[in-house]
C-alpha cells in the first residue's frame, strides 16, 4: 500500500508526502497486534470496572454479595487490581509502546504473526491469573499477586514483546532518538528486571524476613515509576508537539528529567516502611530519592507546559489533547503529593489509610490511564482508517472520567487525612497530648460516608467507561467511509490544522 | 514551518489541490483512505530552549536539602538502627554513663524492694503490734536520715519506741556489712527509704545513693545490730 501510494506521488513535488506514506505503511504493519492488544485492554478495563465497583460498594455494605467465595472483598479487589493492572494498563501500554516505538524509529513491525501470539500468550496469562485469585490461588504478595502458573506465561509473552519492540528500534531508519523513544527503551528493560527480581524473590526463592517487604515495596512503587511513568511519558511527549504542532519546548528539559528520573526513582519504594521495621538508613535513603523525584516532576512538567503554553486553545477541539493535558497536570500532581507523603511526619498521618488509595488512583487513573485514552484516540482512526463515530460519547468519556476520578481522589484525600488524624489521637498525658484516644470502630464509622461517596464516583467512572466501550466497539464494526472524513472533534474547529 | 504547513491539503483551496498533489491527487481513493494521515502534523520534534537559570538553583537546592537529610537521618547506617532519632554519639555516652533514674523509677523499684519488708512490717506499712513497728506516720522513717540509713545498714535490736509503742522484734541487716545477709546496694537501700518516706501519706525527703554511701563509709568497722540507744545521737 506504501510503495503504491509513494509511486502514485511524483516524487519531487512533496518529500513530507512521502513521509507521510511511510508513516502510512508503519501504521499498517502495527495493526494487527495494536488492535489485538487495545481490544483486550478495552475488555480487561470493563472487568476492572465492575470488580472495583463491587469492592467499593462492599466497603458500606458489608454483606452485599458476601455469600460468594470469589467475590468476597479480599478477592474482589485483588481482581479488581490485577484486571487494571495486567489487563488494562499493561494491555494499553503494550499497543501504545509499539505504536510509538515504531512510528518514532521509521521502521514496520515484522512477523507480527508472532506479536500476535505473544497478545494472546500475555491474555492467558491474565485470565489464567484471574481466576487463579478468584478460586482462592492468590499469593496474597501485593501487586504479585497472580499465582505461580500463571507468571511464566505472562514472562513469555513479555519476553516476545519486549524483544519485538527492541527490534523494531534496531533496524529503524530514524537517524535521531527522539525523547519517548528514550523513555519506551528504558521501560522495556525496567519492566522485565523489576517482575523476573520481585517473582524469584519472593515467590520462588524466597528471601527471609524483612527484606521481602523490602522486595515487594521495591517492585509494587517501581513498577509504577519504571514502567507506567515512562510509558505514559513517552506518550506525551509524542502526542502533545503532534496534535499542536509545534517542537517539545526544550530538549535540555527532556534530558534532565529522563535521567533524574532513571536515578532517583529506584529508591523511591521503601517509603511504605517508613517506621515500619527496617533499618532506618534504608528508609531516610528511600525518603530522600523521593524527595529528589520533584526534580524530574518538574522539569518534566514544566517542559511540557511551556510547550503547550500559547496553544491552549487546541484543548476546545482535541480529544487527545485533552486527554493527554490532564493526564500530564495530574502527573505533576500526584507525584509532588508522593514525595510528600514520603515525609516522615506526613506519612505518619497517611500511611494505612485511604489516603494511599486516593494517591494510588491518581497516578494510575488521572495521570496514566487518561493518557492511554488520549493516546487510543489518535491511534485507532489511524490504523483502522475510520473515523471516531461519536464526538459526543468522547465528550460524555471525558467529563464522566475526569470528574469522576478527581471527585475519587479528593473525597479518599479528606477520608484518609480524617482517618489518620483520629487514629494517632493518643489518650491524654501521653507526649503532652490533650485529646483523648477515639475508639477504633467509631474511626471506621466516620469513613463511612467518604465510602458511598467514593461508590458513586465509581459510578460515575464507569459511565464514562461504557461510553468509550461503545465508541470502540463501533468505531470496530463501522464501515470505512468513502468520502473524505473530518476528524471527530469536541467542536467544529476554526482552525483545520488541528490533528485531533 | 509555514512552507510546511503550505503542502498540507486542508490548506489548499480546491482548485490548486490537484496541482500541489499531482498525480496522487488522481488516485481518488489512496486521497480518500490517507486523509486521516495526510492532515496530521509533523513528526514531533524538539526545541533547544536553555536551561532557566532558577531550575539550576532549585535542583542545587533539592540535592543540598537531601543530603543535610540522609546525614541526619543516617542512623549511623547501621543495620540494627530502626529509630530515625538515633544518634552514634549520644547512644555511645549513655551506654557509658551512669543511669539517672526518675523519681517515679525510684519509687517503683523501691515498691518491687519493699515486697521483702512487707512480710512484717506488712504492705500497709502498719506493722504488727508488739513485734514490728509502723512505718506509716513513723518518726523514725520521717526524722533524720542518719539514723534510718543506719537501721537499714545494720539492722536494730532490743525494745524500740514508735509513736509512742514499744515494739521488740528484730530488724535485720540489709547493707553490705559484716554478717549481713542481704548485701543490698546503696542504690537499693536508697530506692526502698525514699519509698517508705513517700507511702501511706509520708512525706519527706528521697534518700540519695551518695548519703547511704557516705554512712556506710563512717560505719565501716561496725558488725553488729543497733540498739535505740546507741542510735539516739543520730536522731538530733
Amino acid at each position: 500500500m506504501a510503495s503504491s501510494l509513494t509511486a502514485s506521488l511524483n516524487p519531487a513535488s512533496s518529500p513530507d508526502l512521502a513521509k507521510r506514506a511511510e508513516l502510512s505503511a508503519i501504521d499498517a504493519s502495527t495493526k494487527a497486534p495494536a488492535l489485538y492488544f487495545l481490544g483486550s485492554a478495552v475488555l480487561w478495563l470493563l472487568v476492572g470496572t465492575v470488580f472495583a465497583l463491587i469492592s467499593s460498594y462492599k466497603l458500606h455494605n458489608p454483606g452485599f454479595l458476601g455469600n460468594i467465595e470469589w467475590l468476597t472483598f479480599g478477592r474482589s479487589r485483588t481482581l479488581h487490581l490485577n484486571a487494571v493492572i495486567y489487563g488494562w494498563s499493561v494491555n494499553a501500554s503494550f499497543a501504545v509502546a509499539l505504536w510509538l516505538m515504531a512510528r518514532l524509529a521509521r521502521a514496520e513491525l515484522r512477523h507480527v504473526g508472532l506479536l500476535f501470539i505473544a497478545a494472546a500468550f500475555w491474555n492467558l496469562g491474565v485470565t489464567v491469573g484471574m481466576v487463579g485469585i478468584a478460586i482462592g490461588d492468590s499469593t496474597s504478595i501485593e501487586w504479585l499477586e497472580f499465582p505461580t502458573y500463571a507468571t511464566p506465561i505472562l514472562f513469555v509473552a513479555y519476553a516476545l514483546i519486549g524483544a519485538w519492540a527492541l527490534i523494531t528500534f534496531r533496524f529503524g531508519r530514524a537517524k535521531h532518538i527522539y525523547v519517548s523513544q528514550w523513555y519506551l527503551l528504558a521501560a522495556l528493560f525496567w519492566f522485565p528486571w523489576l517482575y523476573s527480581i520481585a517473582q524469584i524473590m519472593l515467590l520462588f526463592e524466597p528471601t527471609r524476613g524483612t527484606v521481602q517487604s523490602l522486595v515487594n515495596w521495591w517492585f509494587a512503587h517501581n513498577v509504577l515509576g519504571l514502567w507506567f511513568t515512562p510509558i505514559g511519558l513517552a506518550a506525551i511527549y509524542y502526542f502533545l508537539p503532534k496534535v499542536l504542532g509545534k517542537p517539545i519546548h526544550s530538549y535540555y528539559l527532556s534530558v534532565l528529567g529522563f535521567w533524574s528520573l532513571a536515578i532517583f526513582y529506584n529508591w523511591a519504594g521503601v517509603h511504605h516502611l517508613i517506621g515500619g521495621p527496617v533499618p532506618v538508613w534504608v528508609q531516610t535513603a528511600g525518603i530522600a530519592a523521593s524527595f529528589m523525584m520533584v526534580v524530574p516532576v518538574i522539569v518534566t512538567g514544566l517542559n511540557q507546559h511551556l510547550t503547550l503554553v500559547g496553544a491552549a486553545s487546541a484543548l476546545k477541539y482535541s480529544p487527545t489533547l485533552r486527554f493527554i493535558v490532564f493526564g500530564g497536570v495530574n502527573y505533576t500532581l500526584t507525584s509532588l503529593a508522593g514525595s510528600l507523603m514520603a515525609m516522615r511526619s506526613w506519612a505518619e498521618i497517611t500511611h494505612f489509610t485511604h489516603y494511599t488509595v486516593a494517591h494510588a488512583h491518581h497516578g494510575m487513573y488521572a495521570f496514566f490511564t487518561m493518557v492511554m485514552f488520549g493516546s487510543i484516540y489518535y491511534i485507532l482512526p489511524r490504523i483502522l482508517l475510520k473515523e471516531w463515530p461519536s464526538a459526543k460519547l468522547i465528550s460524555l468519556h471525558f467529563w464522566a472520567t475526569a470528574g469522576g476520578i478527581t471527585l475519587y481522589v479528593v473525597v479518599m484525600s479528606i477520608a484518609g487525612i480524617q482517618q489518620g488524624l483520629a487514629m494517632n489521637t493518643l489518650p491524654v498525658g501521653a507526649d503532652g497530648h490533650a485529646g483523648s484516644p477515639i475508639p477504633f470502630l467509631t474511626v471506621v464509622a466516620h469513613t463511612i460516608q467518604w465510602l458511598e461517596l467514593r461508590t458513586i464516583a465509581g459510578v460515575v467512572i464507569a459511565i464514562g467507561h461504557i461510553a468509550f466501550a461503545i465508541n470502540f466497539t463501533w468505531m470496530l464494526v463501522k464501515p470505512r467511509q468513502t468520502a473524505t472524513s473530518e476528524p471527530t472533534l469536541f467542536r467544529h474547529a476554526p482552525d483545520l490544522e488541528v490533528a485531533r | 514551518m509555514s512552507s510546511e504547513k503550505s503542502k498540507l491539503p486542508p490548506h489548499i483551496p480546491a482548485e490548486k489541490h490537484q496541482q500541489a498533489e499531482q498525480a496522487g491527487a488522481n488516485d481518488e481513493s489512496i486521497q480518500k483512505v490517507h486523509a486521516i494521515l495526510l492532515r496530521e502534523k509533523p513528526e514531533p520534534s524538539e526545541g533547544f530552549t536553555p536551561l532557566p537559570l532558577f531550575l539550576l538553583g532549585f535542583i542545587s537546592a533539592m540535592v543540598f536539602v537531601c543530603a543535610v537529610y540522609v546525614v541526619h537521618y543516617r542512623g549511623g547506617f547501621d543495620p540494627l538502627v530502626y529509630d530515625e532519632r538515633f544518634d552514634a554519639e549520644a547512644a555511645k555516652a549513655a551506654a557509658s554513663a551512669p543511669k539517672e533514674l526518675t523519681p517515679e523509677q525510684v519509687l517503683a523499684s523501691g515498691k518491687r524492694l519493699f515486697q521483702t519488708c512487707a512480710a512484717c512490717h506488712q504492705a500497709t506499712g502498719l506493722g504488727v503490734a508488739g513485734v514490728y513497728p509502723p512505718l506509716a506516720g513513723s518518726e523514725w522513717v520521717l526524722g533524720k536520715e542518719d539514723r534510718l540509713i543506719r537501721v537499714l545498714l545494720h539492722g536494730l535490736g532490743g525494745p524500740v519506741q514508735v509513736k509512742g509503742n514499744t515494739y521488740n522484734g528484730a530488724m535485720p541487716a540489709f547493707g553490705k556489712v559484716p554478717g549481713g545477709g542481704y548485701n543490698w546496694s546503696e542504690e537499693k537501700i536508697s530506692h526502698v527509704l525514699s519509698y517508705i518516706r513517700h507511702e501511706w501519706g509520708n512525706n519527706a525527703g528521697f534518700v540519695t545513693k551518695d548519703n547511704v554511701a557516705a554512712v556506710l563509709k563512717a560505719e565501716s568497722t561496725r558488725a553488729k545490730a543497733w540498739s535505740q540507744e546507741e542510735l539516739a545521737p543520730f536522731a538530733q
